[in-house]
């Protein structure tokens, strides 16, 4: 029992059980917060497996950017009477979710990609790196990289015209 | 030892759930606020194959270029999925997925 | 030009037929001016080609149609002997109708129709007579019966007119159907439609007897139909509700001899068959027994020369069923222009007096002298008159029964039916033209021109046609030899011959006693015969058989077959999937929920399903 695995046990137990949170709590505003957790705790684990870099993307994301906006939308999504969170379908769901479990377990462990482990545990610092993952974006992958701020910027040109009020004239 | 069906299976839980919360939840926010959840289940599963995988550094490292498109694209969707859905909120009132059924037979 | 022009003849009123068509409505003037144009040309067609003939003899032309799967179907012509005289029998009959119905329908609104179909029923007689292979046969066949029907329904606003149409359409139907049967049975046995192989095949003997038997058997039947042979005979006398001057043509000079047509033209093979000749001998003679009786009991003017007709057709199958084709063709000569004037002259009195029942008529012979004189030239040679071309066709026929394949049971009861003919001619002649005139009849006169001519014309030829029999010359040994090609020839049995005559005197005395003289009575005879005259009167009940038939059978199976058709075929088999699917959509609508959380639901389901099956696998 090596302390990878200890930390990642922890990292891992304190994400699944705030997504359960997420989706099994009746209040919205704690879902929200859950789901804060949740991702935070995901950052750990990028950390245990050696990327840095996303650890701190998925933070400054995740936790900055994606929470905050979802806080807004359920401000201005509230409406005064809540009785349920949840509606008829959730014992079919929760099945189908088992369902999925059961599925992508086995084809995980039977699969072969656990083979493809290294021996020597996780990678090494200057195996992965962050060095690498620079080279892959701003040359292999630049055109995609490209590609993907512009996504970003029609989604938010997107976001905006879409949320905006309707005003005569425009 | 860390292995990589660690990873992987935490990735299935995490997947799983979102999958429940989607389906079972009547708020369209907590819905997207899922979706995240399962997108992250699937980083933390590419980014355990980017550490545990035996080729070469300069190719393993797909992963994790992989998990800054998807964080990416992540983030752009749940802006513009919840611009939709204040917008719906307007219109209707109310962002409860089983009110919004005009769709139907 | 020889005898490959024979085409022209059927072609030119088939061109004519169509003209008609296309201007009938706006021109109806010119309609039957080209019709009759189109028939003339046809006869001069029929005079060069026969002409031909005598100098080289018989010829055959033929065109390829068309070829399916090896098998060529040809348009041709055969030239001989059997066919010249058809052709030249329908041309110059038709010429004279055509002529004579202009006159009789003058007034009608649809002469360019009448003028049309008479067009087309002449190009497809003139097919059938000329054609050299059975499929075209059987062409023409087809659309001379369309012709009859047309103009038989030919004032199809009068119920009775539209009924007999029907009934002679479908009752020669049943008969055409036994004649494709038979064709094809024949082809089966033989290999071939064409005629001349067919006739090749039977002198050389080597068509297969039972095949060939039953074809020939069923080709029979249609002949039965189209030539009205009982018990097929009853849409005949019905026919009658046509005008009158289509009667003539069609029902006593061409379409009914069609059949004897056949019969003759396959002789050959009947011949190899002479269970196949009994059968036409049998029922030839039937016919020509019980159509003369019914004859005897008919009130209507136009019904006593159509079962006359029926009775005369009788007699022409009996001379081909005793092994003399040639007879045959020689009464159909006699008897068709006899038979087309006496018609024209029955038309000419109805035209006269208004009237159609004989005992309407009366002492007509002082208002209407020509077309009593000709009336009778026709009638008497019907009888057996002597010297009338119809006495040397029935010696004949006399002749032929006598001394052909048949027993002598048949020579009696052909005299018996002689005998009957007789007396249904005087009853007939003495009925109408003589005796008292009636006041409603003080106007009765002739008609124009253009209806005493065709008669008069008709009448001389029934009288003199009978010097055809006689040998002439070395080449020319009598009609009947001249027809068949034989070699025996024209001769005359003195004791028949006497016979025959005998029974004419006593019978034309017989009916002078009863109708003129008034010696005898009518009615305490048919008083003393009993149910015999009430069954003769009521035509021996074929149609009341026929109706029960066709209610106790026919309808209820068209009834059955109607109810499948609507609740099977149409409201299941056709309906049935579209409302199935209208209903199956209506039941699948509800998985439209609207919910979106139910559609992921599904595609998650779907997902997992899917792989599950993907990882068994």
């Amino acid at each position: 029992m090596t302390a990878q695995l200890v930390v990642f046990y922890l990292l891992g137990a304190i994400t699944v059980l705030s997504s359960l949170g997420v989706v099994l709590t009746r209040n919205v505003v704690h879902a929200a917060f859950m789901l804060l957790v949740a991702l935070l705790a995901v950052a750990g684990i990028f950390l245990v497996a050696v990327a840095e870099f996303l650890a701190l993307a998925q933070i400054l994301i995740y936790g900055g950017a994606v929470t905050v906006v979802v806080l807004f939308a359920i401000m201005l999504t509230r409406t005064d009477d809540q009785p349920r969170a949840d509606h008829s379908q959730r014992p079919l769901a929760a099945l189908a979710a088992i369902g999925v479990f059961a599925l992508l377990v086995v084809a995980f462990v039977a699969s072969d990609v656990a083979n493809l482990e290294s021996a020597t545990g996780v990678a090494t610092d200057a195996e992965t790196g962050f060095e690498n993952l620079a080279l892959g974006l701003f040359t292999d992958w630049a055109i995609p990289f490209e590609m993907a701020s512009l996504v970003l910027l029609v989604a938010l040109i997107g976001a905006i015209m879409l949320a905006r009020n309707v005003e005569d004239g425009e | 030892m860390l292995e990589l069906v660690h990873f992987q299976i935490l990735s299935a839980a995490l997947f799983s759930i979102g999958i429940f919360g989607v389906l079972a939840r009547r708020s369209a926010v907590l819905v997207l606020i899922s979706i995240e959840i399962m997108l992250n289940a699937v980083n933390v599963n590419l980014v355990g194959i980017a550490a545990f995988s035996d080729r070469a550094a300069d190719v393993r490292v797909f992963g994790q270029i992989l998990v800054v498109f998807i964080i990416t694209i992540a983030a752009a969707e749940i802006g513009l999925a919840l611009a939709i859905v204040l917008r719906v909120f307007r219109n209707r009132g109310s962002a409860n997925v089983d009110e919004l059924n005009v769709m139907k037979w | 030009m020889g005898t490959e022009a024979a085409f022209l003849a059927p072609v030119i009123p088939a061109i004519a037929f169509a003209l008609i068509l296309i201007t009938g409505r706006r021109l109806p003037g010119i309609a039957p001016y080209l019709a009759l144009a189109a028939i003339v040309a046809s006869f001069v067609v029929w005079i060069v080609v026969f002409l031909a003939f005598l100098d080289d003899g018989a010829g055959t032309r033929s065109i390829e149609w068309f070829t399916v799967g090896g098998f060529e179907f040809t348009w041709g012509t055969t030239v001989d002997e059997i066919s010249l005289v058809m052709l030249g029998v329908v041309s110059f009959v038709a010429i004279g109708i055509q002529i004579y119905s202009l006159e009789y329908l003058r007034d009608e609104p649809r002469l360019w129709w009448y003028f049309a179909v008479q067009s087309l029923f002449a190009a497809a007689m003139m097919t059938l007579v000329l054609a050299d292979n059975l499929l075209l046969l059987y062409l023409g066949w087809e659309l001379v019966g369309l012709g009859s029907y047309l103009l038989i329904g030919f004032w199809w606003e009068r119920r009775p007119a539209a009924e007999a149409a029907k009934k002679a359409f479908i009752t020669t139907r049943i008969g055409d159907v036994a004649l494709l049967i038979g064709f094809v049975l024949l082809f089966r046995a033989t290999g071939t439609f064409d005629i001349s192989d067919i006739t090749q095949l039977a002198h050389a003997g080597t068509i297969d007897e039972t095949q060939l038997k039953w074809a020939l058997i069923f080709i029979f039947g249609g002949a039965a139909g189209k030539s009205a042979q009982i018990p097929l005979h009853v849409w005949l006398p019905d026919a009658m509700e046509g005008p009158t001057p289509v009667s003539a043509l069609i029902h006593a000079a061409t379409m009914v001899v069609a059949g004897v047509y056949l019969v003759v033209r396959l002789f050959p093979i009947y011949n190899m068959v002479p269970d196949a000749l009994d059968l036409i001998a049998v029922i030839g003679l039937l016919t020509a027994l019980l159509a003369g009786v019914m004859a005897l009991a008919m009130t209507d003017l136009k019904r006593i020369l159509a079962y006359s007709t029926i009775s005369h057709l009788g007699f022409m199958m009996l001379a081909v069923g005793a092994g003399f084709p040639g007879v045959a063709m020689f009464h159909l000569l006699a008897h068709a222009f006899a038979k087309a004037s006496l018609f024209l002259g029955a038309g000419s009195i109805s035209h006269g007096t208004g009237e159609t029942d004989i005992r309407e008529m009366g002492g007509l012979w002082r208002k209407m002298p020509f077309t009593t004189v000709a009336f009778w030239i026709g009638a008497l040679s019907l009888a057996g008159l002597p010297l009338l071309s119809g006495f040397f066709s029935k010696d004949e026929i006399l002749l032929a029964v006598h001394t052909g394949r048949l027993n002598d049971g048949f020579l009696v009861v052909t005299f018996v039916a002689i005998a009957f003919s007789v007396l249904y001619t005087g009853r007939m002649l003495y009925r109408v033209f003589l005796g008292q005139l009636l006041s409603s009849n003080d106007d009765a006169h002739e008609p124009g021109i253009r209806m005493w001519a065709p008669v008069g014309v008709f009448a001389l030829l029934a009288a003199v046609l009978g010097a055809a029999a006689f040998e002439w010359s070395h080449n020319y040994l009598g009609f009947v030899s001249w027809v068949t090609d034989s070699e025996e020839g024209f001769h005359i049995n003195a004791a028949i011959t006497g016979a025959s005559v005998v029974i004419v005197v006593v019978g034309l005395y017989l009916t002078w006693l009863i109708y003129v003289q008034r010696r005898i009575s009518a009615t305490v005879i048919s008083r003393r015969l009993g149910f015999v005259a009430i069954a003769a009167e009521r035509k021996f009940y074929f149609d009341e058989v026929y109706q029960w038939g066709i209610n106790q059978l026919v309808l209820p199976t068209a009834r059955l077959t109607a109810f499948i058709d609507r609740a099977w075929v149409n409201d299941i088999g056709v309906d049935g999937p579209g409302k199935t699917t209208r209903w199956g959509g209506g039941v699948l609508r509800y998985i439209q929920t609207g919910m979106v959380y139910n559609y992921a639901l599904g595609m998650v389901i779907g997902a997992v399903v899917l792989g599950v099956i993907w990882w068994s696998v």
